[in-house]
């Protein structure tokens, strides 16, 4: 157990490892997301590296400032939007690795961290002074305001099972998921439950990220990237990189909730290598499961939809995965039950 | 010393997480200042995209508070319309609202609450 100074100095290097780790990755992702995608269109797709040369093309533009912005507010969004979504990742395991601020955090303040980078997003776009930032900004709070519920009730669901068969277990530990996954835990009730409550998680973290048929608050054919609409230069390049990281804390959300399943207790007896090679093999197959769940989540929902009115997302996540939240929340509870 | 805050259920440490957001805006602050700086203060591009409209007062161009949650509320119609016809502004029926919710956790409690 870290004490003291140590453990302080330990948090502080970790934040920045923990972005070396992410900016980078979530950038391949989209790299990755964009090459899939053009394959899936019958397009060739720009190289898997692009996202990384628009960033850099992005730094070397022009940060222009409306004349009737808060200046202090529009340039500090992007800033608070990055590290905050960063931050989050501190809370979440990384394949073999446990979360770095492992008990000091649990599931129910992830959700309401990831909050903190749509408002910044909100303030930005209200801070421009424009009439598309300000629409945008105002979809924005509504498409927050609508996956808020199925996401709660996704995570209190699995939570309430865990919490029944192992009540001395901190339930809402994210550690607690990857010591009993669920899939191992349910009964055949559970197990559609799970289901359901899986497709209702990958449809609110397209929404989350937003992404066709989510992103109204960007919506370029109506409102010209909307929040976004005066951002350029490292303003945008920010928002661009956390985008990128966001992108990985659901993907990773995801996978610890889902699928915290690893290589090495598969293989272990068959094959021998050190347990610092295991470790280098689970984490490879961490960021494979990330990939795929990204494929699912946005790649391809967003290749095969078109984007929704306003209303529709509302009626989307308020009506249909709501209900199919609470649908999986009474199966789960017969699960218990029986 | 212990600064997490603890419930039979949930645990989250706010000292903790405001060192690393304070790290991780340093971190954000420092990308930040790699990027070009320089724009051409007062001049066309300053000005708000509009997209070919006249451009209007300030205040026209903003979305008004009272339609912020417009989208939320659209949808939602039925619920809120519902719910302001309860808002009727005369205190008895506030008074009579509250009795009866008092009223029915009282039975709720006595039924299955307290040891």
């Amino acid at each position: 157990m870290l004490t003291g100074a140590f453990e302080v100095i330990w948090y502080i290097a970790a934040s920045f490892l923990i972005s070396l780790f992410a900016i980078p990755f979530g950038l391949l992702t989209k790299g990755i997301d964009r090459k899939l995608a053009a394959h899936m269109q019958w397009r060739v797709g720009p190289p898997v590296w692009q996202p990384f040369w628009d960033v850099k093309k992005l730094f070397q533009k022009e940060t222009i400032v409306p004349e009737d912005a808060i200046s202090w507010l529009y340039n500090a969004a992007p800033i608070l939007c990055l590290a905050s979504t960063v931050t989050i990742l501190l809370y979440i395991p990384l394949g073999p690795f446990p979360p770095i601020l492992e008990g000091h955090g649990d599931v129910i303040l992830i959700l309401y961290l990831l909050t903190i980078p749509s408002l910044a997003m909100v303030a930005g776009g209200f801070a421009s002074s424009s009439p598309f930032a300000s629409v945008g900004a105002q979809r924005e709070m509504v498409l927050m305001m609508s996956y808020e519920f199925p996401l709660a009730a996704t995570v209190i669901a699995l939570v309430w099972k865990i919490s029944s068969l192992y009540p001395q277990e901190a339930a809402f530990s994210l550690t607690a998921f990857a010591r009993h996954p669920i899939w191992n835990i349910m009964g055949p009730f559970g197990i559609v439950g799970a289901i359901v409550l899986l497709i209702v998680l990958l449809l609110v973290t397209t929404g989350e990220i937003t992404k066709v048929p989510f992103d109204i608050a960007e919506a370029e054919t109506e409102i010209a990237e909307g929040v976004f609409v005066e951002y350029s230069g490292r303003n945008l390049g920010l928002f661009y990189l956390a985008d990128a990281v966001k992108t990985v804390v659901m993907s990773a959300l995801i996978v610890a909730i889902f699928f915290p399943y690893n290589l090495s207790p598969l293989l272990t007896p068959n094959i021998s290598i050190p347990s610092w090679g295991w470790a280098i093999v689970d984490f490879l197959f961490f960021l494979l499961k990330l990939e795929i769940v990204i494929f699912f989540c946005m790649t391809f929902i967003r290749v095969s939809v078109a984007r929704f009115r306003v209303d529709q997302v509302v009626k989307v996540y308020w009506g249909y995965l709501t209900l199919a939240s609470l649908l999986a929340l009474i199966l789960i509870a017969l699960d218990v039950m029986l | 010393m212990n600064l997490d805050f603890l419930t039979p259920y949930g645990f989250w440490n706010p000292i903790l997480w405001l060192l690393v957001i304070f790290v991780a805006l340093l971190v954000a602050y420092l990308i930040w200042l790699r990027g070009n700086s320089r724009y051409k203060k007062g001049t066309e591009q300053t000005k708000p995209f509009l997209s070919g409209y006249a451009p209007e007062s300030k205040e026209a161009m903003m979305v008004s508070a009272s339609n912020i949650y417009w989208g939320f509320t659209s949808t939602l119609k039925g619920y809120y319309n519902f719910l302001r016809k309860m808002h009727t502004g005369d205190i008895r029926d506030y008074l009579g609202w509250y009795v009866g919710i008092v009223a029915i956790m009282l039975i709720l409690y006595i039924l299955w609450g307290g040891a």
